[in-house]
């Protein structure tokens, strides 16, 4: 599913559950017109820049990573990392492209230390 | 500090150190040596134990497992094994590698000294890495250790049960410290010279080789009813004699970062424990060291400078898994068998220094 349509559906199902959900309730909180958030919604302007995507997840309750993502942006801290060793986190996510999710948490996860 | 499991190898990592202070230990898969007093070369290594999380089969493990956390991993009644241990270079300082002070204990006794396990460094029961590339067994001389065999913790084999009389614990231990940073610094200062490491393993060998029934059979015989019930938990006893030098601490005491440290507690799974466990079946057993030397592949020898750490009486005192199973009137081992050696069948591997040498060949 594209960012605008994401949103939307997420925006909606929160508005139906009876909360502040509606296009001016929640632009006015993330300090943007809404028309401008109705449009990205529609996909008649592109996804709003790392800041807003944040804001937006942090209000709709979802992972700002995924918002991210679908909006076809990485996140600042990520970014820093992956400049950290450009060509070995390369190789590694091209390695894990296709990989089950269990694969990749298992990857991701640390050993558990405990009572010995 | 972190620990992670990555491709069979637990992977510890102390960014809060130095960015590249990381080093992975691996448990390899070997021949077992013949347990009749001669010393031996070092076998090859014949790839790597299948590694996998305690939690990622939490219902179905014992609950001391849980508690302790950590790895698993399976082994046959009498297989052998070696760990391997690889610092990761550290780059602008020439390729060389963060020197780590590691700590393996079986059963909560070091493999060192023979001592009860603590959670600080103590002098001489840690081998350093990267001086210490590899370790096979209990240290029992200057020159010689008794290799890591596994045998059922119950039994009265496992140098645990020798040492302490009770089969309580079983499993590998693990601890790693790192160098403090500034020491590092000091002592191995930025250059460009790279370094290299060194392979140990039977590169080509067939793998219709790779087949042991004897083992399995063994482990048929001994655990035929624990399937479905709590999983018979494996401890490492001393088999035969091998020719390798566990290295003294050529660096000060002081060195070790001891405030940083990660510990992992590896549990062994007999092989039908393991299929109970995993649903997976164990790796299928190596050949025998005769039958491996037959067919004309590599033994080592390593060698490098420096202090030997000399084992101590209570290592020097463990029976072999051959000599308790005469006492006790019955064997663990399913072969004995001394390989016949070609003259060229022994690779010799020596630690160069960075800045020897080489010579090669002039006629």
């Amino acid at each position: 599913m594209n960012f605008g349509p994401y949103v939307r559906r997420a925006r909606e199902e929160r508005l139906a559950s009876g909360g502040a959900f509606s296009l001016r309730s929640l632009s006015g909180r993330l300090g943007i017109e809404h028309t401008y958030l109705s449009k990205i919604e529609r996909e008649e302007l592109p996804p709003p820049s790392e800041e807003v995507i944040v804001k937006l997840a942090a209000e709709l309750g979802e992972d700002p990573d995924v918002l991210l993502a679908l909006g076809g942006k990485v996140s600042r801290d990520l970014l820093e990392i992956i400049k950290t060793h450009p060509k070995a986190f390369a190789l590694l996510l091209r390695e894990l492209r296709g990989q089950p999710d269990t694969t990749i948490d298992r990857l991701a996860r640390r050993v558990r230390d405990g009572k010995w | 500090m972190a620990l992670e499991l990555i491709e069979n190898a637990l992977v510890f990592s102390f960014p809060d150190v130095h960015p590249e202070a990381k080093v992975s230990i691996q448990f390899v898969r070997t021949l077992r040596i013949p347990d009749d007093e001669s010393s031996y070369s070092l076998p090859p290594g014949l790839g790597t134990f299948p590694v996998r999380h305690v939690d990622d089969f939490s219902e179905r493990v014992p609950m001391r497992w849980k508690e302790h956390g950590g790895v698993m991993l399976p082994m046959y009644q009498s297989e052998a094994m070696w760990l391997r241990f690889e610092p990761h270079a550290v780059a602008g300082h020439g390729g060389d590698p963060y020197p780590f002070a590691i700590k393996i204990a079986t059963g909560k006794r070091s493999a060192v000294t023979g001592d009860e396990w603590s959670n600080d460094l103590r002098q001489g029961d840690y081998c350093i890495v990267p001086k210490q590339p590899w370790l096979d067994g209990y240290v029992i001389d200057k020159e010689n250790v008794r290799q890591f065999v596994a045998a059922t913790l119950g039994m009265g084999f496992t140098a645990e049960e020798q040492i302490t009389g009770k089969a309580e614990v079983g499993g590998i231990q693990v601890e790693v410290m790192p160098m403090k940073r500034e020491v590092f610094e000091r002592r191995f200062p930025k250059r460009e010279v790279k370094t290299s490491g060194i392979l140990r393993s039977a590169m080509g060998m067939k793998h219709s080789l790779s087949s042991g029934p004897s083992y399995a059979t063994m482990d048929s015989a001994i655990f035929g009813s624990a399937i479905g019930a709590p999983a018979p938990d494996m401890g490492l006893a001393a088999g035969g004699r091998m020719k390798q030098t566990v290295y003294a601490d050529p660096y000060d005491f002081e060195d070790w970062d001891r405030s940083h440290h990660g510990r992992c507690f590896v549990h062994l799974a007999n092989s039908l424990a393991w299929r109970a466990i995993t649903q997976q079946e164990a790796p299928p057993t190596p050949v025998t060291a005769a039958e491996y030397t037959r067919h004309g592949f590599p033994w080592f020898e390593y060698y490098d400078d420096g202090r030997a750490l000399e084992g101590t009486k209570t290592l020097q005192g463990l029976k072999s898994v051959m000599q308790l199973g005469f006492q006790k009137g019955f064997s663990i081992l399913p072969e004995n068998e001394r390989p016949e050696f070609k003259s060229d069948q022994i690779i010799v591997l020596k630690h160069k220094s960075k800045d020897e040498v080489r010579e090669g060949r002039w006629a």
